[in-house]
């Protein structure tokens, strides 16, 4: 749930990215572990959601390219590689994804945007678009789906996506209109 | 192709940052400058757009997917510098609202996929649309995924030269990883998406809408 002070939100942004440049320079293994459980006892509500996004969505890559680069430096060396620089990327990574999905679940990012008026309009107007704009793609990508008696392969996407993209852009100039005669109408 | 935080220090972050920031400010002045009730809902509209479109997963081969990217495709009809403003919007968006990317990482990310290869799809397109507009288009996004993705490979590289006990990853690696998808995969679903996207939306005469 968001805070209900601002300030408490500006506060924790600005800490939040402050610490996500600190951290990104670190390479210490002691140093990384001691940041993760600071990290893990500042951020225990929601701490499952946010390891799971982060299992989700990052370790995959992590994993992969350290498990590719430790094959490709052990075939050319006599000996195995280090692991330190490796654990180190790992835990540098996820600790960051840990990071970002905690702080960001606490955010409530339109208000903390508040005293920028323009920025504001501009992430609104975008994410208005964004619903709108991906409610007529999915129901797109349903109606191929529906359509075709196997599952779609990737000629039939992109060709579908061709065609979506003209609706998407008349929707999304239409829109724009709209949203530029709203806000004339409201002084701007 | 996004590079996640934590993969670059702030060697290279912060300058990325410094080479980025006047390019967004004179991205901002020339398509935000104007009449805020006119400019800002139509970078809201192509941002949105470009979002959209980088969700659509194309399955491939071997039970994996890819995604449209469709930078292109908005450089082409609106020029680099709107594609970069827009590009950079998904980014920031994806990284605050989504949790996907990262914040260090962002002008890189910015830079890579939002103005170097559109830029150069832009370019080729300009260069050889008079001989065979279709076939421009093609290439400007074939190329555009190209240069997006071995842009991120030598800063990823370069980072690996600098400080390899920060990044361990060597070039050749990190290289392969994006460029081989990049080559065989990404670079020929984008250029079919643009070639097709165009030739629609001249069909329907809707170039001049936006």
């Amino acid at each position: 749930m968001a805070s209900p002070d601002p300030r408490r939100e500006r506060l924790l942004l600005a800490g939040w990215l402050a610490a996500a440049f600190a951290l990104s320079a670190v390479t210490d293994l002691r140093a990384l572990g001691l940041a993760a459980l600071a990290a893990a006892v500042a951020f225990r509500r929601g701490m499952a959601r946010a390891l799971a996004r982060v299992a989700r969505l990052v370790l995959p890559v992590t994993l992969a390219m350290s498990a590719l680069s430790w094959a490709f430096l052990r075939l050319g060396a006599p000996a195995a590689p280090p692991l330190q620089p490796f654990l180190a990327l790992a835990a540098r990574t996820l600790l960051l994804a840990f990071l970002a999905f905690s702080v960001l679940a606490r955010v409530n990012l339109l208000r903390a945007l508040a005293p920028w008026p323009a920025a504001t309009r501009l992430v609104v107007v975008a994410l208005a678009q964004i619903h709108a704009l991906r409610l007529l793609a999915t129901e797109s990508a349903d109606g191929l789906r529906s359509r075709l008696p196997r599952r779609p392969g990737p000629l039939d996407v992109v060709r579908n996506a061709s065609g979506i993209t003209a609706a998407l852009l008349v929707l999304a100039v239409r829109n724009a209109r709209e949203v530029s005669d709203a806000m004339r109408s409201r002084g701007f | 192709m996004h590079v996640p935080d934590g993969f670059l220090s702030p060697a290279i972050t912060l300058p990325a940052y410094a080479a980025a920031a006047p390019l967004w400010a004179l991205a901002a002045r020339r398509h935000l400058g104007r009449d805020a009730a006119d400019a800002l809902p139509v970078v809201g509209a192509l941002t949105a757009l470009a979002f959209v479109v980088q969700t659509i997963a194309i399955p491939v081969p071997g039970g994996t997917s890819t995604h449209l990217v469709g930078v292109t495709l908005l450089a082409l009809l609106h020029g680099p510098l709107l594609a970069f403003l827009c590009e950079s919007l998904v980014l920031l968006l994806q990284a605050l609202f989504f949790g996907a990317g990262g914040v260090t990482v962002l002008a890189v990310n910015a830079l890579a996929m939002g103005l170097l290869g559109p830029l150069a799809g832009w370019a080729v397109h300009r260069l050889l649309r008079r001989r065979a507009q279709r076939a421009a288009a093609f290439l400007g996004a074939w190329i555009s995924m190209q240069v997006a993705a071995g842009a991120v490979a030598l800063v990823l590289g370069l980072q690996h030269r600098i400080a390899p006990e920060y990044f361990p990853v060597p070039f050749a690696v990190s290289a392969t990883a994006l460029l081989v998808p990049s080559l065989a995969v990404t670079g020929l679903v984008e250029g079919l998406y643009t070639v097709l996207a165009l030739a629609l939306l001249r069909k329907a005469d809707l170039r001049g809408v936006a």
